[in-house]
């Protein structure tokens, strides 16, 4: 079983985790999402969005419905269930709690500036 | 949590659907599709673009699918299947890997589940490794003890021990009450359990005051008698039961694993209740066996130091011309209980790791003889998209299952072997019959068999596969070629001293069974007879039995001669004195020291005719001096020369005990072996058991000679004793079972070295075939240029074989440099041959080159059948 501790693959949990808060979407959808909302600088390959949704799925902290899509596709959506919402919770906090550390350590906090 | 393995253990068991993967995917292109064509591409040159962002649809699958919970589990049992389907393939490589872990691993355990409790185990007192024996070493007793006349001083002036105490051995007595029963009572110093840290279970410790001449009649009883005789009734406390005709009050029950610290069964204990003040002043006094604990930090060692000026006194008490002959000896409790099955047990110890370091060796050698032609095999795999982790994944699984039927065949092995040893095994070795499956030693063995097969069956799986091994013409490389021969060489060299071991015990057993005994044991019974003490109370009663019973069976039919004695040649327990003690009318005592042992015996006229044993000078005893008022000895001899050297010993008067009567010499009886049948004879005096009171004693050997079958006379005989008395206990052995059982432990020794000496043997050219055959297969097509080139088969014979003699020749003379370093251990092991003895060495070098040599030469000649024609177009 792959370990949840890898740091990218956990960034890309929290990433899915948190576009899914808006609502069901499939996974084009997501992968849009993501990259529109960073700009363009996180471009999720398919390679790795596919397993990082089984895998979340397998967890039980996501769940899958087949539904039609804008253009009438049926389509698979992806959508938070109660359990993925607390790991978002704790992921969240998490991940701040490592790029404030990461902040700290290159100095870039006013206070360490000053 | 919970929720977490619901879901999973839900997805575990739905099946995954690919055709909703594959629409998934499908549907990502798809969107990608049309979002390329909004940004103003063709369709066509928008589905190329999409498929290209898409990269490969076969691997995202694979890694969605990998995803799944029990994926991992899925391929384990594709790796499972994949190794049974090759192990059918090859099962005579799978059988020989399961039964050398089997044998490895169910010899190692069983063996050292015997031995643990020997060796290793913590003895049932507080501060087991604290406690030691004290005392003098002489030539009369085997085990150090202390005299009266100087144990009190010892126990109040020493310095090393806080503790220190004392029993006089373990006696036979009577439980005369309801249903009598035969017991053994230990007679113990007040404080001998608190000395050892035992407390009884039930009531109360001897107290001081019982502990004297004429104190209270008490006594602590064994768990067992506690068990059988009084059905574990808390209410025993303080009773009276009726131990040897007296009223004894029972003041405690010992615990279950109470056991006295010279191994001898005890039903009961009783205090000694020695006369302090007259044993101080008698010379030499009672005989004891002193325990003490030392002072915590104090060494055994140091221990002796301090005991010294209390040694030197006990010196002082003995007489002049002993002095040099007595040592002082502290050794562990552990030490004596197991002084003479400690090498037993370190060399069979010894000899079954050897024999599993053989099975260590031959599995490395088997997996990795299995692996080099499957390098192809694995080469393909691995561009078939087969990850690094997935081969040796595969490899793991395939040693894991070898090992897990090696374990298993192993442990019933163990189990089997176990109960043969305690089947086999003679009596006196300690904690034979207790000894039980160590789990703790199945798990060490099992794990060591993973590691060296992980270890060797991975190795093979880790190197990236070369894609030279790909190449339809491809030569399996010789790697780990030198590895393997240097197992195979260490094979041997095991082997061979196991083989050099085991062959001098062999030796060593043979001549203790064909050696002479000086006596004729065929068609002989031997019947010991002892009488209970309390019922025959004075010696004429004892006597009146005996000649009573002598003279019932003489009128048995078959019966054609009945000698009586108090003991047998050669093992058991006999009279023994010192050689100096004895006088000689008209000879100065000799004074050089003690002079070593005498053994005698009190004889009636028929035992040297029972056993056959020649007079050869005199006449020796007849029926006429049974009622003489004289008294008469027959000399063995030994003793007869050394006493008399060329003088005739024939009418000589001799007093055997100081201020003892005189007694004259009537004859000279052959030589019989008399201490042990691997003892040194001693020399030998037969005193003649007159028909007087004075003579007998309650127990007696009835010798009987027969002049048919033994065992048909034996009922008789025990009918016989019965009408004289049905109470009486009988214990009736043909003397030559008598004899047979004092080689149970040779034959047991023996038996065991051998047979893993055997295995070891066994596994060694297992694993020297396999070698070779390897090597030879490997040359194949070597072997076809060289003869078309114009090499005779003989010369192809010659380069495979000689592969093999040389690891033979490596192997077998390391072998015999080591059996040449350990031969020294087995020495006190042997009888009448050396460990070193040429002719067991040439014996076995040549027993190993002959079966390794067929080892050899069967696959050599398989190679020189080669076809050079086939050979060239092969592959």
């Amino acid at each position: 079983m792959p370990p949840s501790t890898d740091l990218l693959q956990g960034t890309l949990d929290l990433l899915i985790l948190q576009t899914l808060v808006l609502g069901p979407m499939h996974g084009w959808g997501v992968a849009q999402r993501i990259q529109q909302v960073s700009k363009d600088v996180l471009q999720i390959g398919q390679g790795s969005l596919y397993p990082a949704l089984h895998r979340l799925e397998y967890k039980g902290w996501i769940q899958s419905d087949w539904g039609n899509s804008d253009n009438n596709r049926r389509a698979k959506f992806y959508s938070l269930t109660p359990t993925g919402r607390k790991q978002l919770e704790s992921e969240r906090e998490t991940w701040e709690l490592l790029s404030s550390a990461i902040g700290l350590v290159l100095g870039r906090v006013p206070e360490a500036s000053a | 949590m919970i929720k977490e393995f619901l879901t999973r253990a839900r997805f575990l068991l739905e099946r995954s659907k690919p055709a909703e993967m594959d629409d998934e995917l499908q549907f990502h292109v798809e969107q990608s599709t049309a979002a390329n064509i909004t940004a103003g591409m063709t369709e066509i040159e928008a589905r190329r673009r999409a498929l290209v962002e898409f990269g490969g649809f076969e691997r995202t699958r694979e890694q969605c699918h990998e995803q799944r919970p029990g994926w991992w589990m899925g391929t384990v049992a594709q790796d499972v299947r994949y190794a049974l389907r090759g192990f059918r393939r090859n099962p005579v490589f799978a059988v020989t890997v399961i039964a050398t872990l089997a044998l490895g691993i169910g010899g190692t355990t069983a063996v050292f589940s015997v031995v643990d409790r020997i060796l290793f185990r913590s003895l049932p007192y507080a501060h087991d490794d604290r406690l030691v024996s004290v005392g003098l070493v002489a030539p009369i007793i085997p085990q150090e003890f202390m005299l009266g006349g100087s144990y009190y001083d010892w126990r109040d002036n020493q310095k090393p021990f806080e503790a220190f105490t004392s029993e006089t051995g373990v006696n036979e007595c009577d439980l005369t009450e309801h249903n009598p029963a035969r017991l053994r009572c230990a007679s113990v110093e007040a404080n001998f359990l608190p000395t050892f840290g035992i407390s009884p279970i039930l009531g109360r410790n001897f107290l001081p005051e019982e502990d004297r001449p004429k104190g209270p009649k008490v006594a602590l009883i064994s768990y067992g008698l506690w068990t059988t005789e009084y059905a574990r009734d808390p209410g025993i406390v303080n009773k009276l039961v009726e131990i040897d005709g007296n009223q004894v009050r029972v003041i405690g029950v010992l615990p279950q694993n109470f056991e006295m610290p010279t191994l001898q069964a005890a039903d009961v204990l009783v205090p000694q209740a020695l006369d302090e003040a007259a044993q101080r002043k008698v010379d030499p006094g009672r005989v004891m066996y002193a325990f003490a604990r030392l002072k915590s930090g104090v060494s055994i060692q140091e221990a002796e130091r301090q005991l010294q000026p209390v040694f030197n006194y006990s010196l002082s008490l003995a007489p002049q011309q002993f002095r040099n002959e007595v040592h002082l000896r502290v050794r562990s409790v552990r030490d004596r209980e197991v002084q003479d099955v400690l090498l037993v047990a370190w060399v069979l110890l010894g000899a079954v790791f050897a024999v599993l370091l053989i099975a260590c060796a031959n599995v490395a050698s088997l997996l990795m003889a299995r692996s080099a032609p499957r390098q192809r095999e694995l080469a393909v795999r691995s561009v078939l998209g087969a990850s690094r982790g997935r081969l040796v994944r595969q490899s793991l699984t395939e040693t894991f299952l070898l090992s897990i039927a090696g374990a298993i065949g192993g442990s019933v092995l163990a189990e089997i072997l176990l109960r043969v040893f305690i089947a086999i095994a003679p009596t006196g070795i300690p904690f034979l019959a207790q000894a039980q499956l160590d789990l703790r030693i199945i798990l060490f063995t099992v794990l060591l068999s993973l590691i060296c097969g992980a270890a060797f069956g991975v190795l093979p799986a880790i190197q990236k596969p070369r894609p030279a091994a790909l190449a339809a013409r491809a030569k399996s490389y010789p790697a780990h070629a030198w590895l393997r021969r240097s197992l195979v060489v260490g094979q041997i060299a095991i082997s061979m001293s196991l083989l050099i071991g085991a062959a001098s015990l062999l030796r060593s057993f043979s001549n203790i069974e064909n050696q002479p005994t000086g006596m004729q044991t065929q068609g002989v019974l031997a019947a010991h007879i002892s009488l209970p003490g309390y019922r025959f109370t004075t010696a004429q009663q004892q006597m009146e039995f005996f000649l009573r019973a002598e003279a019932s069976l003489r009128q048995l039919p078959g019966v054609q001669v009945v000698g009586m004695t108090d003991s047998l040649p050669p093992g058991e327990m006999h009279g023994q004195q010192i050689y100096s003690n004895i006088a000689i009318a008209g000879k100065p005592r000799s004074m050089a020291g003690t002079g070593g042992m005498v053994t005698w015996r009190r004889v009636t006229p028929d035992y040297f005719k029972s056993l056959e044993i020649s007079i050869v000078r005199g006449q020796g005893f007849t029926e006429q001096e049974r009622t003489s008022g004289e008294r008469f000895l027959v000399l063995s001899n030994l003793l007869a020369t050394r006493m008399f050297g060329l003088e005739n010993p024939i009418g000589q008067h001799v007093q055997p005990v100081p201020n003892g009567p005189w007694y004259t010499v009537l004859g000279v009886a052959a030589n019989v072996k008399n201490a042990g049948l691997a003892g040194e004879d001693e020399p030998e005096f037969y005193q003649l058991r007159r028909s007087h009171a004075e003579d007998w004693t309650s127990s007696c050997v009835m010798v009987i000679k027969t002049s048919g079958s033994p065992e048909a006379v034996a009922p008789w005989v025990r009918s016989q004793i019965a009408q004289i008395d049905p109470t009486i206990p009988i214990d009736i052995d043909t003397l030559k079972q008598d004899l047979s059982k004092l080689a149970d432990r040779p034959r047991f020794e023996t038996a065991l070295l051998g047979f893993f000496a055997f295995c070891g043997l066994v596994m060694a050219v297992i694993g020297l075939y396999g070698v070779i055959s390897f090597v030879a297969v490997q040359r194949t097509q070597e072997i076809g240029v060289r003869m078309a080139l114009g090499a005779s088969r003989l010369d192809i014979l010659r380069l495979i074989a000689g592969e093999g003699v040389r690891l033979i020749i490596v192997g077998g003379v390391a072998g015999m440099g080591a059996a040449l370093a350990s031969g020294q251990l087995l020495k006190s092991l042997l009888y009448n041959v050396g460990p070193r003895d040429p002719a067991i060495y040439v014996g076995v070098a040549l027993l190993l080159a002959l079966v390794s040599l067929a080892a050899t030469l069967i696959p050599a000649r398989a190679a020189m059948k080669v076809e050079p024609v086939e050979a060239l177009r092969y592959e």
